[in-house]
């Protein structure tokens, strides 16, 4: 049975607001749809109303409240949006209801124009087919209900349901009991009722602020200040907004005097055409959605630091790609990490002082060659991990190594195959007689890929010692980009007579030998 | 004006200028995990009375093969355990990965910066001085970033004379950005480095010459603290059982310790290969 309807007057029972009115654009797919470029019913929307919801680029609801006294009643509202959408070039459903969803359904079913007047939303969806159902759930809700909703249509199907208005029909309180408590949604939805009320979409909010310089600057530290200011009202809308900046965009005016034009060249340049005005991009994307202007003030002028301008600036321009805000749960029972903003300030300067390439969170790489590693940018993101409820069990203490990035080249005096005094000429590593050696361990690899052969001394060094990579913000780049990568080699473990213990390695195509790591 | 002294005193102390950097620290508590980083290896922690001292600077010295590296990458595979971020600061870039993951280190909590290292400086062996500072710079940055449970920085094989060149002052400035905070920040070299602004230092040794046949330990050698445990396991530098590197025996001394009311202890440890 459908529900009571309100008596027919212009408010709600229980407030003196008057109904609202819906209107809903539909644009069935097919070739119009394709053709016409994404957003047009939106935009066809925006002319009628500052309130309407966009559920994807085929489907707009629209609040049309109050336009009868603009426009007239509910069925010239109705022309009008059709007259609008034939303007832009498609042929829309449209359909006006006093309920957002009734006026949705009926979008859906109907082409044309449809007009649902008040109190009769339920009659007018009831002989609408059940299939509409599943529609109008991936139209309008979430989409992990989408599943159930199947389910739920089988199951109406499979009860011999073919309409809305059987579904509405239902007794509330069975349907719960047999579908679960979104029942009651499926149910209103068939009669035509709101579920909930519609969510305006807004507009993108451009999050942009530029400056013009009446003087051009040419050093990085007056323009901290211009970034300052320019930043802290953007850092403000974008706080309103509950958003944050994850691309920060710095445009840079650059302007240069042109050489004087040849007296007699007949140019005729005037004083102003005399300057050259280019436009110096730089891009940062922040690892994590921050507006605190202090940490973006820094990035930027690391960032500038880094890659300076080559001529004066004469205007600033700033560009925040705004997404959804950081939403962070501080627990007192474990330890405090840096920020992400603190963790993005640090990376920042590390890569000003050091290079991008020379920090990172190191890795592992599934090879046999020896030292290989990657490097992979270090999150600053870090999960609160729990400590452990008990102190960590110790662990036995392994033999490390310390690895020569390049392996010294070193003398070794052999006996009986077994090195018995290694000597070298780099200072630090005088070395000595052997006191003990294990060995040797023979170990080869990537001798097949092309171009490998590691002729003469340098292929036996690099490719024996040289890192797999050393990638800058994440990136690898292995090394057989200009190296060799094959390696072939004889390695043994020395303890000399001044205490240390060295691993060494002889190329077995060179036959030179190398200090390759310390045993520490 | 006793009350005017006792307010001015606890003025001083908050602004913890009530002390000066030789100084003894208030001792700490072992029990308290906010003070003390656990190096996680049983013996050495129960000398140092907990761990490494959280806020201060740390040094861990000794020669090469003395188990420097080994002893800090169980340090930091312990602090990553507790879930901490910890800094590498490798001066002259020698860290193993490869031993690192067999340290039991949790990688990507692991902020690795690596220093440039002029091979064949020649001439210009200013390259490598600049290298290092440029290294205490970046040491600089990450204790100014702060929350970082343990912070290395790893002079081991940096030369002697380049480290003394530094400034003294260098490590006072480290020692107050680290002071208050929950940093366990430890410097690795081969002799002490930070002076008077360390506060534990910890002199590693390898004990004397070993030879092991057939996984039997002659020991050849002694300390010259004599610390020996009875020849077998860790009598010696290395060990090659049966023609196989089996790991490293060395000695852990506390020769300084500010916040200690004794300055002694030592303790003989083994690596595995």
């Amino acid at each position: 049975m459908p529900s009571p309807r309100p008596p027919d007057d212009e408010t709600t029972p229980h407030s003196l607001l008057p109904l609202p009115w819906h209107a809903c654009l539909y644009l069935p797919p097919g070739a119009e749809a394709t053709a016409a470029p994404p957003g047009t019913l939106t935009t066809i929307a925006e002319q009628f109303s500052p309130r309407y919801e966009r559920h994807h680029d085929g489907l707009v609801s629209i609040d049309v409240s109050g336009l009868d006294r603009l426009l007239g009643p509910p069925r010239v509202i109705g022309e009008e949006l059709r007259r609008e959408a034939a303007a832009h070039g498609i042929r829309a459903h449209v359909a006006i209801a006093r309920t957002r969803m009734a006026a949705m359904v009926a979008a859906l079913a109907h082409p044309g124009l449809t007009v649902i007047p008040h109190g009769e939303e339920a009659a007018a969806l009831a002989p609408l087919p059940i299939a509409l159902l599943e529609k109008i759930i991936s139209s309008s809700d979430a989409a992990p209900s989408a599943d159930s909703a199947s389910s739920a249509l089988a199951a109406f199907k499979h009860w011999g349901l073919k309409t809305l208005g059987e579904v509405a029909a239902l007794p509330p309180a069975d349907l719960v009991a047999r579908l679960g408590r979104r029942a009651l949604e499926w149910q209103a939805m068939a009669r035509g009722d709101d579920v909930r009320p519609l969510v305006p979409t807004l507009a993108e909010e451009r999050f942009e602020s530029t400056i013009d310089l009446e003087w051009p600057i040419e050093e990085l530290e007056p323009l901290s200040f211009v970034l300052t200011r320019l930043l802290e009202p953007l850092s403000t809308r974008l706080e309103r907004r509950d958003r944050g900046a994850a691309v920060l965009h710095v445009l840079l005016r650059l302007v240069t005097r042109l050489p004087a034009p040849a007296p007699g060249s007949g140019s005729g340049r005037s004083a102003a055409s005399g300057w050259e005005r280019v436009v110096y991009a730089r891009r940062l994307e922040l690892p994590s959605p921050m507006r605190d202007v202090r940490t973006l003030r820094t990035l930027a002028l690391l960032d500038l630091e880094s890659h300076p301008p080559d001529a004066a600036i004469d205007r600033v321009t700033i560009v925040i790609d705004p997404t959804p805000g950081r939403v962070l749960q501080h627990t007192l029972f474990t330890r405090a990490h840096p920020t992400p903003e603190q963790l993005s300030t640090l990376l920042a300067r590390l890569g000003a002082l050091m290079g991008q390439d020379r920090f990172g969170a190191p890795a592992t790489v599934d090879t046999y060659r020896p030292g290989a590693f990657v490097m992979a940018p270090f999150s600053t993101e870090h999960r609160d991990t729990s400590p452990q409820p008990t102190a960590p069990s110790p662990q036995p203490l392994h033999a490390a190594l310390r690895r020569c990035r390049q392996p010294v080249p070193a003398r070794v005096a052999v006996a009986d195959g077994r090195p018995v005094r290694v000597t070298t000429d780099r200072r630090g590593f005088t070395g000595g007689s052997v006191v003990r050696a294990a060995g040797p361990w023979r170990t080869s690899g990537e001798w097949w890929t092309s171009g490998s052969s590691g002729s003469g001394r340098s292929g036996g060094l690099v490719g024996s010692g040289q890192a797999v990579a050393a990638g800058g913000a994440g990136e690898t780049h292995p090394t057989h980009a200009t190296h060799p990568t094959s390696w072939n080699r004889d390695e043994w473990d020395v303890s000399l007579s001044d205490g240390a213990m060295y691993r060494i390695f002889q190329d077995r195509e060179t036959e030179a030998w190398f200090i390759d790591a310390i045993v520490d | 004006m006793a009350l005017a002294r006792a307010h001015l005193e606890s003025l001083l102390r908050a602004r913890q200028l009530d002390r000066t950097l030789t100084t003894a620290l208030p001792p700490l508590d072992p029990r308290d995990e906010a003070a003390l980083a656990a190096a996680g290896i049983t013996a050495l922690d129960a000398t140092l009375g907990g761990g490494f001292p959280r806020g201060q600077l740390s040094e861990l010295v000794g020669p090469r093969s003395s188990g420097r590296t080994s002893v800090v990458l169980q340090m930091i595979a312990a602090a990553t355990s507790r879930g901490e971020l910890v800094a590498l600061v490798d001066v002259l870039d020698m860290l193993d990965v490869e031993s690192a993951a067999s340290a039991g280190i949790a990688l990507p909590q692991l902020l690795w910066v690596r220093g440039h290292v002029v091979v064949n400086a020649g001439m210009c062996r200013d390259l490598n001085q600049r290298a290092l500072e440029q290294a205490i710079r970046a040491l600089t940055l990450v204790l100014q970033a702060g929350n970082f449970g343990l912070v290395v920085f790893d002079a081991a094989e940096a030369p002697a004379e380049a480290v003394r060149r530094l400034p003294f002052t260098t490590w006072m400035r480290l020692q107050r950005m680290v002071e208050g905070s929950q940093t366990a920040c430890v410097l690795v070299g081969a002799e002490p480095m930070a002076r008077s602004s360390a506060g534990l230092t910890l002199r590693l040794a390898g004990i004397g010459i070993g030879i092991r046949d057939q996984g039997i330990g002659i020991s050849k050698g002694r300390d010259e603290k004599g610390i020996v445990q009875n020849g077998v396991g860790s009598s010696g530098a290395s060990r090659f059982g049966n023609q196989l590197f089996d790991g490293l025996d060395f000695t852990a001394r506390v020769v300084r310790a500010r916040a200690r009311e004794r300055e002694e202890g030592s303790v003989a440890l083994a690596t595995t290969a």
